[in-house]
């Protein structure tokens, strides 16, 4: 949804995130899917300053089935819930789903969360059985290769080095290592990323997101009742989706008319432009998926967005910081959820040393299948 | 399934909606859905035309001309059948009649393979039942 009438009358008013760091170097196999969703639900909850009984709508992600949790929560009276397979491009569906659901009255408290044990299960992303499209056959094999057999296209129509690529993840790595919780803290210069070996070449092992495990949960609720609660509310300017179907996966425009059509939803009733945004916190399940989504909404000029990113744009100092917490290149693969708590933390003021002055704007995306895009703003401005 | 063939590679399963592909391509023909109600031509070959939805599916022999898309070389091994061939290519060729097909190519180094080369469909025996489709430089 993206009308005016819509813009700012929702809130995330909570958050909650697993130590993806201390699970990364301690696999704690307590720490079941539902554990960690139970500890993020909890950590949410409290941080919105709620009691649990106030909760009445659960959206559950990741998990197997939703009723687990229900009974480790306590959450098993709620009015609403609604159940999202296991997919990383979920989460600014889900958050949709929460926002209007408490706008039209559905509940008035939804939890919401992402769970994932992707380390401990020794879940790769290879090969699929079959493969949409016969994929496998041929031997091709994870959605890394999908995105660097775009990147072969993209640096064709408009050229481009893989050294410049690697500005992306050398950017969010140096956010990583101010990020307490961040699962990957070394320092990693362009030297380091070029050294890596290729995965799916062109693309480098630090093109990948990690694979980890760990839970995030929100609260939401209206603007309305956000004011009374513990923290500057964070408000849901607006939540787009754009499905891009594709048996091959990478859409053959890099997704520049999803971008288009989400930035139209998210900024035109608003009036938002792009110089209005303070920060991203984007889905970088692969770095090309940062330099096609700067693109698209207009950040670079389409073709350019190799040379626009290098000279320290992205990083926290500089024009446009990219995933201030380190996203999942470097902090977590929490599929979105992770880059939504960071704009949270943004927006409300408390990133501590990754703190972004006059923090008003943070947009989200993620190109997939199933592009979505969220754009949030700090209380008080709609 | 055994087969005195040996083929260790990833087979495609093969079934109710497809199998009319795989028996043509058994015969070195290349076939795609082709729609009696509207004419649209679709891949993979699911049993009803996504653009009206008929199910009135009839078949076009593809010209087995089309462009490299895109393309990757594999470095890791994933699947560890294809581990000997690394690094092999994956390309995804554009079909002059339009649909998108994934294949290797073969005939070419890596080093050489481009975005809008020009490439052929040629035809691969794997199997007694299964043929692969593969592409070389036209």
């Amino acid at each position: 949804m993206s009308d005016r009438e819509f813009a700012g009358k929702t809130a995330i008013v909570g958050i909650g995130s697993s130590d993806f760091a201390r699970l990364y170097r301690t696999p704690d196999p307590e720490r079941t899917g539902e554990a960690l969703a139970t500890e993020a639900i909890a950590a949410a909850i409290a941080d919105a300053g709620l009691e649990k009984s106030q909760i009445d709508g659960l959206i559950t992600g990741g998990l197997p089935h939703y009723e687990p949790v229900a009974y480790r929560t306590g959450l098993t009276d709620v009015r609403f819930v609604v159940d999202y397979p296991q997919a990383g491009r979920m989460c600014a569906m889900a958050l949709m789903h929460a926002a209007t659901a408490v706008h039209h009255g559905l509940a008035d408290y939804v939890v919401l969360f992402n769970s994932v044990v992707f380390r401990s299960q020794g879940t790769t992303f290879g090969a699929q059985p079959q493969g949409l499209l016969y994929d496998t056959i041929y031997g091709m094999a994870s959605p890394g290769a999908q995105y660097s057999l775009g990147f072969t296209r993209y640096q064709a129509e408009y050229g481009g080095t893989e050294e410049q690529l690697g500005a992306i993840p050398v950017a969010i790595r140096s956010h990583a290592r101010m990020t307490p919780g961040a699962i990957m803290q070394a320092e990693m210069t362009i030297d380091d990323y070029l050294d890596a070996r290729y995965i799916a070449q062109p693309l480098r092992l630090f093109d990948y997101c990690l694979v980890n495990d760990g839970a995030v949960a929100y609260v939401v609720t209206t603007a309305e009742r956000a004011r009374d609660l513990a923290h500057p509310p964070v408000l849901i300017a607006g939540t787009a989706g754009r499905a891009n179907f594709r048996e091959w996966y990478v859409d053959l425009g890099f997704w520049d008319e999803a971008c288009r059509s989400m930035k139209a939803d998210l900024f035109d009733p608003l009036g938002v432009t792009t110089d209005d945004i303070d920060c991203l916190q984007v889905y970088d399940n692969f770095s090309v998926s940062v330099l096609w989504g700067l693109e698209g909404f207009g950040f670079a000029p389409r073709g350019q967005g190799l040379e626009w990113v290098q000279g320290g744009r992205i990083a926290l100092d500089g024009e446009l910081p990219v995933n201030t917490s380190g996203g999942m290149l470097s902090e977590s693969y929490l599929q979105g959820w992770n880059q939504h708590a960071e704009a949270v933390r943004q927006l409300r003021g408390q990133a501590g040393d990754r703190q972004i002055p006059d923090c008003d704007w943070s947009l989200y995306w993620c190109l997939s299948a199933l592009p979505g895009a969220t754009l949030l703003c700090r209380g008080g401005l709609l | 399934m055994t087969d005195q063939s040996g083929y260790a590679k990833p087979l495609p399963t093969v079934t109710p909606e497809d199998w009319e592909f795989w028996a043509a391509a058994r015969q070195h023909r290349f076939v795609l859905p082709k729609c009696r109600a509207c004419g649209h031509v679709w891949f993979p070959p699911y049993a009803s035309c996504p653009s009206c939805l008929s199910f009135d599916r009839g078949w076009t022999e593809a010209s087995g001309q089309g462009t490299v898309w895109g393309f990757t070389i594999m470095r890791q091994p994933y699947i560890p059948s294809f581990e000997s061939e690394l690094p092999y290519n994956v390309v995804l060729v554009e079909l002059e009649e339009g649909p998108m097909v994934y294949s290797n190519l073969i005939g070419i180094d890596n080093d050489d393979i481009a975005c809008g080369l020009p490439v052929k469909a040629v035809f691969e025996d794997a199997t007694n039942e299964i043929s692969l489709i593969k592409f070389r430089p036209a």
